[in-house]
């Protein structure tokens, strides 16, 4: 098999993951007896939950049809998200999982936290009480305590040890993980990248939903075959997103199928941003944790006094990726990315830069509308527009 | 001698126009008119201190109330909320209109949008320092945030105070742990020092405001409810935790004034509504238009009164001033824990029903009233627990989707039309 066939196999094969809550991955996972917990955000240190023998998986509600359950439950002032994922798990669609653990991240995801776990009942749920600012040692401590509550809620929910050593191997198998998406995204630089925006995306999300080694594993492979494959030619511009829990591949896809190549990326939930940290082996763990979680890893909206690095690792990607613009996307009703599209307009303006502001619900739909804003603004790049 | 922005002076106007308004029946009669005369004399008071602070180039702290302003008034250091004084005065600026007219999430608090407008429209005063509080919503963050792109603010020292999730001791200590680091960062940057002496008998005064508050409510769980729609929750909001400079023995004075006044009308059985019928619990912040339009409907058609709010909740625990360390503790507990707002949106939904639940009961209430504000995506998270709370209490229950600072999200027509059907359901006819 030719090495772009074999890129396209694996990238199809992380792709048919993500499609559905619950995998032909995670089945088998379960059918050897592992045990699963649901993991709302990217904020919990998911090494923990490794070092407990425990497979994290990321909720997402890809598939969900409505909202109706939880009508009941949240009002017109929630996020699609919440209400998908909160719909989704009152029909049943997250039954696999073996307990939950999210971060007080936004007002939504603690609310859907809450009532999922008091109306839902899941077997185990945990709320990591992450601090909404960067700061200084006091907030360090906080999460690094914070993070040894979460180990001994673990602990005595699922009678494991978590011991130093197994949580050492975790954070050496995820920074492993974490090496090899970037090594991906490096090689994205190029001016034919070898994969598309929204197969990274799939390579990305595939590593929040199958068992870790294997990932890895396939990941291994999927970057070394990239750096011999001859890459995309055929787009008119290369664009960067920026944006928070997006994880719609139709989305992406929208976009690229007008030219704007997707090279690289500024997402939270399953971008560069997640990607992008080393967690050190040195000294005591649960600092080192606390440290790089809150402190290390390029920040979003949710954590206070980032504002300026925000905007200087968003620069940063886009020189590095030589990108021609930007496409911010955001879901509406969230307070978080709405005001972070101000300030980026302010930017905007101030450097005249190319830019694209998309809203979409948490299920996108809205093809048509995707398709005919970008096919505009690239022509607004390519025919000399701004 | 620097110039203040005219709307500093504006809102002087308004005040003086309150008061003269008031002036004649306060000497005459006293009660609830003497009350309201004070009510503006004090917002003045506050103005006039704003604006001399900005004419004499003196250091000038932005703030939040969850910050305890006790502090800022122990460093003998003049502070203001950027929306404190927006809010009140709304009735008498095209500020609504000019805030739809930026590029600020229409999905979002009209309170944010208009502190983030009232900034870049020139009309808050560019503070010397920035104190932030990170709660008690999403906006709340990135609304300091936006004030960094302002031209003016760009480079104000900021801290934001970090909220912790939980309610115990360990969580108020880390709160009040930062607070000291909020008075370093005071000294710093504005070169007054923190007096502590200053800062025992401020609390006190606190510790007295906090008693005649909750001498107030009582008097409101009374029947007929001596004071009009959520008056007492707004002159309480407004003078122990806006509008204020905490230890001023004139704001003590106030409380105790709408306690005594309160008192003599329960004792002479006289309520603020001739034919009291209808009780409401108003289950949010008052807001900018619920007191005064829709407030006046009510008692009117109905005879209904719209009791108290959250706003007016004094959960209030007496602050310790025993030592710098307990007086920390004790306006940390206050900052996070007790205030409105704060006390209902940060952590689980518990304290939120809890209020309710004790409301419903001390108050004697009939209804309550749940404006799901946009801006408290929190809340919308909470209607399930608030529903069945009321249907556990069988306590009637309506809910309708609004901005509480924003009149226009939700005309008042339309949430008239809302209420008589509502109130229709539960066979309650209006008066005439």
């Amino acid at each position: 098999m030719d090495k772009a066939m074999r890129v396209r196999e694996i990238c199809d094969s992380f792709r048919e993951l993500c499609s559905v809550p619950y995998n032909e991955s995670l089945q088998s996972y379960k059918n050897d007896g592992g045990l699963i917990i649901g993991v709302l955000y990217n904020q919990v240190p998911e090494e923990i939950l490794t070092a407990a023998g425990i497979l994290p998986v990321r909720i997402r509600a890809v598939g969900s049809q409505g909202t109706e359950a939880s009508d009941a439950r949240f009002t017109q002032v929630n996020c699609s998200l919440v209400k998908h994922f909160y719909d989704s798990a009152a029909k049943g669609r997250f039954d696999f999982i073996d307990g939950l653990v999210a971060t007080n991240g936004c007002d939504h995801v603690r609310k859907l936290h809450e009532n999922w776990t008091s109306v839902l009942k899941p077997a185990y749920s945990h709320l990591l009480c992450f601090p909404k600012r960067q700061g200084d040692d006091l907030q360090v401590t906080q999460l690094a305590k914070e993070i040894k509550k979460l180990k001994e809620s673990i602990e005595a929910h699922f009678g494991v040890e978590i011991t130093d050593e197994a949580l050492r191997e975790a954070i050496k198998l995820h920074n492993r993980t974490r090496e090899l998406q970037c090594a991906l995204y490096e090689l994205r630089k190029g001016e034919n990248p070898p994969i598309t925006g929204a197969q990274m995306l799939a390579v990305m999300m595939a590593g929040t939903c199958m068992p870790r080694e294997a990932y890895n594993a396939q990941l291994e492979e999927l970057v070394a075959l990239c750096q011999d494959v001859e890459g995309i030619s055929d787009y008119k511009v290369r664009v960067v997103v920026y944006g928070g829990e997006i994880d719609s591949i139709d989305f992406f896809e929208a976009i690229e199928s007008q030219g704007a190549l997707i090279v690289a990326d500024s997402l939270g939930g399953y971008g560069k941003r997640s990607a992008d940290m080393q967690i050190s082996l040195e000294g005591d763990l649960y600092t080192n944790l606390a440290n790089a979680y809150l402190m290390e890893r390029p920040a979003e909206p949710r954590l206070h006094g980032t504002r300026a690095a925000r905007w200087e690792y968003l620069e940063k990607v886009a020189e590095e990726a030589n990108a021609d613009g930007f496409i911010q996307v955001f879901i509406p009703i969230c307070d978080l990315w709405g005001y972070e599209r101000v300030m980026f307009a302010t930017e905007v303006e101030k450097k005249d830069l190319n830019c694209l502001v998309l809203d979409t619900e948490y299920i996108f739909t809205a093809s048509g509308q995707t398709r005919t804003r970008v096919q505009a603004f690239v022509e607004s790049i390519t025919e000399g527009g701004r | 001698m620097a110039k203040a922005p005219e709307r500093l002076y504006q809102y002087a106007e308004v005040f003086k126009g309150g008061m003269a308004m008031t002036a004649e029946p306060a000497e005459a009669v006293g009660g609830i008119p003497k009350i309201m005369h004070e009510n503006f004399r004090l917002a003045l008071k506050h103005v006039n201190r704003l604006i001399e602070t900005v004419e004499n180039d003196e250091p000038l702290v932005s703030e939040w109330y969850g910050n305890t302003c006790e502090i800022y008034a122990a460093m003998d250091l003049t502070h203001f909320c950027p929306v404190d004084l927006i809010i009140p005065t709304r009735p008498f600026f095209d500020s609504i209109d000019r805030m739809h007219e930026d590029d600020t999430p229409a999905d979002s608090c009209a309170l944010i949008r208009l502190a983030v407008w009232g900034a870049r429209a020139g009309i808050i005063p560019v503070p010397t320092v920035v104190t932030g509080m990170l709660e008690p919503c999403d906006a709340q963050s990135l609304m300091h945030e936006a004030w960094e792109t302002v031209p003016g603010w760009e480079n104000i020292p900021t801290i934001s105070l970090d909220p912790p999730y939980g309610y115990g001791d360990e969580d108020i200590q880390y709160f009040a742990d930062q607070l000291k680091r909020e008075i370093d960062f005071l000294e710093e940057h504005t070169g007054h020092k923190m007096d502590w002496d200053e800062l025992r008998r401020i609390c006190e005064e606190t510790n007295k405001i906090n008693s005649y508050w909750d001498d107030v409510n009582h008097c409101l769980m009374q029947k007929p409810c001596p004071f009009h729609s959520l008056q007492a929750a707004e002159w309480g909001w407004t003078q122990a935790l806006h509008v204020n400079w905490p230890g001023d023995p004139e704001v003590t004075e106030f409380f105790k004034l709408m306690a005594e006044t309160a008192a003599d009308m329960v004792e002479k059985g006289i309520g603020a509504v001739e034919n009291e019928q209808v009780r409401i619990l108003w289950a949010d912040l008052n807001g900018s238009w619920a007191e005064a339009e829709l407030g006046p409907w009510l008692e009117e058609t109905y005879g209904a009164v719209m009791v108290n709010s959250f706003a007016g909740r004094t959960p209030y625990s007496v602050i310790d001033t025993s030592t710098p360390e307990s007086m920390l503790f004790g306006l940390a507990r206050k900052g996070i824990n007790e205030v409105p707002m704060i006390r209902q949106a940060r952590g689980t939904v518990d304290t939120f029903l809890q209020d309710v639940k004790d409301m419903c009961r001390d108050y004697q209430i009939d209804c309550v009233f749940f404006p799901n504000h946009k801006g408290h995506k929190d809340q919308g998270g909470n209607i399930g627990y608030l529903r069945e709370l009321c249907r556990e209490m069988e306590m009637p229950l309506l809910t309708f989707s609004s901005d509480i600072f924003d009149p226009t999200f939700l005309p008042i027509d339309e949430l008239k039309r809302i209420i008589a059907t509502f109130f229709e359901a539960q066979g309650w006819k209006p008066l005439k």
